[in-house]
């Protein structure tokens, strides 16, 4: 079974580049344009990682990552920051807010999809544990 | 005692018996101070014996005798102002009761009554101008003397004289007042009068007193014949009295009135110092005040100028206050105006070069030589502006005082093995030999691993791109405080003219080189400020044409600055 990731980006060109490496890599990507629409997927679709832009419409990625966080059934899943984010604190800032892990952009497409199942093989190894 | 055939007298006793009477009547009076008495009694000017002052009012040591006994015996004096000859006239009627300062002689002793124990005992003298130099009596031969009209020292005088075979003109004066005068304006070479007067206005009109003194006196207030024997034993009592006490007002009253004023001479040069003194004092005091009022001025002006200060203090402060408020919303702006930057320039940039890596590695399809040639410069040139904008964003970062420094352990051996392994690749490219050389104790420090790293890496690239044969080396080694890198090459070099600017922004030596090695220019000045945020410092040694060392050093523990 093909891993679900879910993808809350709202940059169309970006959504589109994550999309093709991630699908070309084997995986399964859903999306959604902001943060709202991210939670609900999250909560119905239940993906095996969320990928978040921090920069978001409305609601940011640090509100989203806590509101994530708030679904008990969300709880374990990783959370990765995907930003063009550099300014001092902004890393510390994401993992306080409940990301799993921060990946800087612009994305490397020979390293992306390495990054991408290096998270979901720790999670994979958490839910392993008795 | 009572002359009935004189009526004035009479007539007094009469007034007296009344006056008795009615007193006796309303008060009850001791037989012994039978009456109120009224005693009249001469005065004339023989100061200061008897005179009447400047406020009208008799004065005296005759005054002051006969007053202490008025005030004893209850009686009331009344004071009959003339010369001494109508004085002496007013006794001899007997329209007086009593004339002060007569001497006794057997002459007088006919006409009045004198009581017993002498007030005063005087002599005469003879006085006259300074340097006159009468030194005796002889020395008054053909003098003008003016003397007292018929009074005892007239009289000795001229017995004197005679005695002496001297002849004088004396000038007889009805009165003391104006005696001396006469001496100092010249109508008069010498003027005789007793020692009391002499000693009290001599020195006023400048004249002296000589050697010349005769004729004891003794001194009583002579009586009017019909004066009652009683008033004159109870003048005598009291004089007697008066005398036998040292603190009585009989001795009280010569020390007021005898105390010779001593005449001192102050010597020029003590009166021109005094005058001096005056002057200086007068003009110290003067400076005083006009110090004092300077003063005043200048602390009002001071006070004046401290006001406005203080004014000008608060208002700065809140011109301050608001500028600060500026400069932080300023700050503010230019935080968010970064932030927003960095988001906005890359995100364009990561479809770029994540659309170009995808179609480059032909994921999307096959692509032909000429296709892959000209995506290949795409990518490129993506890559350098994306370096670009990750330095200018270092720059205002560091510049803002923004860019944080995080802090860790650093285990150089690892750091520096990840550095070259990095750059490895580009070395071999261009077939140079990479070297590392650290020496062995050099272990741990405590910095910022990123910034570090990234510095490291800056100059091994720096040293590759400018280097066409040979080799580049990193040396590493540390002292208890610090640490050195040092990236050595055997590059193109620097010339010397430009290494003085070598890590100023955008100073890529020669822009035809610049060209020719790509890059931003501003690796070596985010290296400088990155280095000196951490408490170090950067240098280079270069040769032209023979290689550069780049080097800095960093503390070992962190420092605050």
């Amino acid at each position: 079974m093909k891993r679900k990731i879910l993808v809350i980006e709202d940059n169309e060109q970006n959504l589109y580049l994550i999309r093709f490496i991630l699908e070309d890599g084997g995986y399964e990507v859903l999306s959604a344009k902001d943060g709202r629409e991210g939670v609900e997927m999250a909560a119905t679709r239940l993906p095996d990682l969320i990928l978040l832009d921090i920069q978001l419409p409305d609601m940011d990625g640090y509100t989203t990552a806590r509101a994530l966080r708030e679904n008990a059934d969300l709880n374990r899943t990783p959370i990765v920051a995907v930003t063009s984010y550099a300014m001092p604190g902004d890393r510390e800032k994401a993992l306080a807010s409940g990301f799993s892990g921060y990946i800087e952009k612009p994305i490397d497409p020979d390293t992306f999809e390495a990054q991408v199942s290096q998270y979901i093989a720790a999670k994979n190894r958490q839910r392993s544990r008795p | 005692m009572i002359n009935n055939k004189n009526p004035d007298c009479y007539r007094r006793f009469m007034f007296w018996c009344c006056v008795g009477l009615l007193v006796s009547l309303f008060f009850n009076i001791p037989s012994a101070r039978a009456a109120n008495r009224i005693v009249t009694v001469g005065v004339y000017e023989n100061a200061p014996k008897i005179f009447m002052s400047e406020s009208g009012k008799p004065a005296g040591i005759f005054v002051d005798v006969i007053e202490h006994i008025a005030r004893n015996e209850a009686w009331h004096i009344r004071y009959v102002p003339g010369t001494w000859i109508e004085g002496l006239n007013r006794l001899a009627k007997g329209e007086i009761d009593l004339m002060p300062d007569v001497a006794y002689t057997a002459g007088r002793a006919q006409s009045y009554s004198f009581h017993k124990v002498p007030v005063l005992s005087s002599w005469f003298q003879v006085y006259a101008c300074k340097g006159s130099n009468i030194k005796s009596i002889l020395d008054l031969r053909g003098k003008r003397i003016t003397v007292l009209e018929h009074s005892v020292q007239e009289e000795a005088f001229s017995n004197l004289a005679t005695g002496f075979d001297l002849f004088a003109t004396l000038i007889p004066t009805p009165d003391y007042k104006n005696i001396f005068e006469l001496v100092a304006s010249g109508k008069a070479d010498a003027a005789i009068t007793n020692r009391f007067y002499g000693v009290m206005h001599a020195q006023r009109y400048g004249l002296e007193d000589t050697k010349v003194v005769f004729h004891p006196t003794l001194l009583f207030f002579a009586a009017s014949q019909n004066t009652p024997q009683q008033l004159l034993d109870t003048i005598d009592n009291h004089i007697l009295n008066l005398k036998s006490d040292p603190e009585s007002a009989y001795y009280g009253s010569l020390k007021r009135w005898t105390s010779e004023e001593v005449p001192f001479k102050l010597p020029g040069w003590i009166k021109t110092l005094g005058w001096v003194m005056g002057v200086v004092l007068f003009m110290s005091i003067f400076g005083s005040i006009f110090l004092k009022h300077q003063v005043n001025e200048r602390t009002h002006e001071l006070r004046k100028i401290n006001q406005e200060m203080e004014q000008r203090i608060v208002q700065r402060t809140a011109e301050l206050a608001t500028a600060m408020e500026k400069a932080q919303t300023a700050d503010r702006i230019k935080s968010s105006f970064l932030a927003t930057m960095s988001h906005e320039l890359r995100t364009p940039l990561n479809s770029i070069i994540g659309f170009t890596g995808l179609i480059l590695r032909e994921r999307a399809g096959p692509l032909n030589d000429e296709q892959k040639k000209q995506l290949k410069m795409v990518q490129n040139s993506s890559r350098h502006l994306l370096a670009l904008i990750n330095d200018i964003l270092d720059i205002s970062k560091i510049e803002a005082g923004q860019l944080q420094l995080v802090y860790d352990n650093i285990d150089l051996c690892q750091m520096i093995d990840k550095v070259v392994q990095s750059t490895q690749p580009l070395a071999d490219d261009k077939g140079l030999e990479l070297g590392v050389d650290i020496s062995p104790d050099v272990g741990t420090m405590v910095g910022d691993a990123r910034r570090t790293e990234q510095i490291l890496l800056n100059l091994l690239s720096n040293a590759i791109k400018f280097t066409e044969t040979g080799s580049v080396r990193i040396i590493c080694e540390s002292d208890e405080s610090r640490v050195a890198f040092k990236v050595a090459d055997t590059g193109i070099g620097i010339k010397d003219d430009d290494i003085k600017t070598i890590f100023d922004s955008f100073r890529q030596v020669d822009s035809a080189i610049s060209r020719k090695y790509e890059g931003t220019g501003l690796g070596l000045t985010i290296s400088r400020k990155l280095v000196e945020l951490m408490g170090g410092n950067v240098w280079v040694t270069s040769v032209w044409g023979a290689g550069s060392t780049f080097g800095f050093c960093l503390p070992k523990e962190r420092t605050e600055t």
